[in-house]
């Protein structure tokens, strides 16, 4: 189809306008974490790096920034293989998948806000989870109310959530694997396990880095789930820095430490993000 | 495959399926249930009668965040979809010099995490005075989510027979009109996909329904169900009432046009794949 230079104009100038907003609105951000700027009103001074120095000396962030790195490290690895255990067995399964599909792909169409309180009324002293354990004769827990089990319990609700969409993701990208390829090897006697290792797992590379990818900046993102569970606490054990950064800008005011608080976020995020676009882009050439 | 591996299998799964069920059976049974049933305890416990009062309650609270929330996520979807589209199409199918770095950047836009520019949003909103309006939260899920729903119709637009194309341009049809005319009716499954997906993401959103309405007259569903949790003792028959009437419109969706869903999540994620 034949276009003009004013058809390039007219069907892309929306989409660039909204997009190089973004951009400048990030520009903004990475201004801001240069002043002192404190409260609604502009009123600010330039002050250079000092509010990342002042974030470098505060426990706080560090500790945020621990916890978003223990998110990664602690949400990711279930989710991915549980949803590809999953994707397999509902691809062995055959029929059944119908049915199953939707039953662990539900979470995903929640809100957060309902699944935190889903899963703090499951955390309650009288939840599901106590009344198990004193069912068996064990010990109740504190759950989300202890400090040092806290963040494990928001990671549990958010692996619920997500399991189902690496779950659909794995069951493409095991559609895409030749049928010849599982055929020989049950000829040869592979049993469902062989195929799992020898077949499954080595195929789907392409779908784990897309899981791996989303999952990560699943984890920079996260802030719901925490404010609704237990709004950084007890004391602020689970606080992550999106929840950090929004206390800090929008609580307390201080709208440049925010701002560098953000900055942090945007590198770890780029991290992802920039290789990510860079393949999709790949990927679009092909 | 043998008899016995299959039943393992089964039975794995429908161990893994209760599980998973064990939230939304707890979330419906919890919301019928009086103040005296939650406090004995029996979590699991069916209630003792259809009790109407946690709804009747956790509506009274949370309707005008539903009437909000539903006016914003329609609105702000067809407008991120409408605008979202018209760029999907040119990059899809027309293709130019900088498509890809169009891509690139508009790929960059759409995944970092949107709390990076909550406060320079917060200021455009208030600059152009529509702090805590319903035109307010459409500019502002506009702004995020358009670069979202340009990739995504891209996607499935780059489905579309070339053949169609092809013809048109002989029959002299531009690109204007091919877009309106062709494109659209033909691709309309993609868009749903499209739609349904935003539309599911706006109403689920908090941050920014938290940060631009809490507590005024344009107040989203979302906050206002995290603000029935309260500071004090949780009201969990009530909180459980109040999630699930927020949760309907997603969950209709879901159980209804779930295909769709499906089809969105996936071209969201790997824009042109599976």
């Amino acid at each position: 189809m034949r276009y003009t230079r004013a058809h390039i104009f007219l069907f892309l100038s929306p989409l660039l306008l909204i997009v190089l907003f973004m951009y400048g609105m990030i520009a903004w951000t990475g201004y801001a974490s240069m002043t002192n700027w404190v409260g609604m009103a502009p009123s600010w001074h330039f002050n250079g790096v000092d509010n990342y120095i002042k974030l470098l000396g505060m426990g706080r962030f560090w500790d945020a920034l621990k916890n978003n790195v223990l998110w990664l490290v602690v949400f990711i690895p279930p989710t991915a293989i549980l949803g590809l255990v999953l994707a397999y067995i509902l691809d062995v399964a055959g029929w059944a998948e119908r049915i199953f599909r939707p039953v662990l792909l539900y979470p995903m169409a929640l809100s957060f806000v309902v699944t935190g309180n889903l899963w703090a009324w499951m955390y309650d002293a009288k939840g599901v989870f106590n009344m198990s354990l004193t069912g068996l004769g064990l010990k109740p827990q504190l759950w989300i109310a202890s400090p040092d089990q806290v963040l494990y319990c928001i990671i549990a609700a958010a692996i619920w959530q997500y399991t189902g969409f690496a779950m659909i993701l794995y069951v493409a990208a095991i559609r895409e694997i030749p049928v010849e390829i599982f055929e020989a090897a049950k000829v040869d006697g592979a049993n469902l396990t062989q195929l799992f290792y020898n077949i499954v797992v080595p195929n789907v590379g392409q779908a784990t880095m897309i899981v791996i990818a989303m999952l990560t900046l699943f984890s920079l993102k996260i802030f719901d789930l925490v404010w609704v569970m237990t709004f950084g606490g007890p004391g602020t054990s689970s606080e992550v820095l999106p929840f950090f950064m929004y206390v800090a800008s929008y609580r307390q005011g201080f709208v440049g430490l925010g701002s560098a608080i953000s900055m942090v976020i945007l590198l770890l995020a780029i991290l992802v993000v920039i290789p990510y676009s860079l393949w999709f882009m790949k990927r679009a050439a092909e | 495959m043998t008899r016995l591996s299959r039943l393992s299998i089964y039975g794995l799964l429908i161990l893994i399926v209760l599980v998973w069920l064990i939230p939304l059976y707890t979330m419906a049974t919890t919301s019928f249930k009086t103040p005296r049933e939650v406090a004995e305890g029996a979590y699991l416990a069916l209630p003792r009668n259809l009790n109407l009062e946690n709804y009747q309650e956790a509506f009274s609270v949370l309707q005008g965040g539903l009437v909000n929330s539903s006016i914003v996520a329609i609105l702000a979807t067809l407008v991120c979809i409408l605008v979202g589209s018209w760029a999907g199409f040119f990059l899809a199918l027309l293709k130019f010099r900088y498509s890809n770095a169009v891509f690139m950047i508009t790929s960059i836009a759409t995944f970092l995490p949107y709390q990076i520019v909550l406060f320079p949003l917060t200021q455009f909103i208030v600059s152009i005075g529509l702090m805590r309006t319903h035109a307010g939260m459409i500019v502002a899920y506009t702004i995020l989510n358009t670069p979202m729903a340009a990739l995504i119709t891209a996607t499935f637009f780059q489905k579309v027979p070339p053949e169609l194309q092809e013809a048109a341009a002989l029959d002299g049809c531009g690109p204007v009109t091919f877009y309106w005319r062709i494109l659209l009716p033909v691709a309309r499954l993609g868009i749903l996909s499209a739609a349904i997906l935003i539309f599911t993401m706006i109403w689920n959103e908090f941050l920014i329904a938290l940060s631009f309405t809490l507590g005024t007259p344009a107040q989203m569903a979302t906050p206002a169900l995290a603000n029935l949790k309260g500071s004090d003792a949780v009201q969990w028959q009530l909180l459980m009432a109040g999630s699930l009437l927020t949760s309907l419109p997603p969950l209709a969706i879901f159980i209804f046009l779930g295909r769709y869903y499906v089809a969105g999540l996936m071209a969201g994620a790997t824009k042109g794949g599976a």
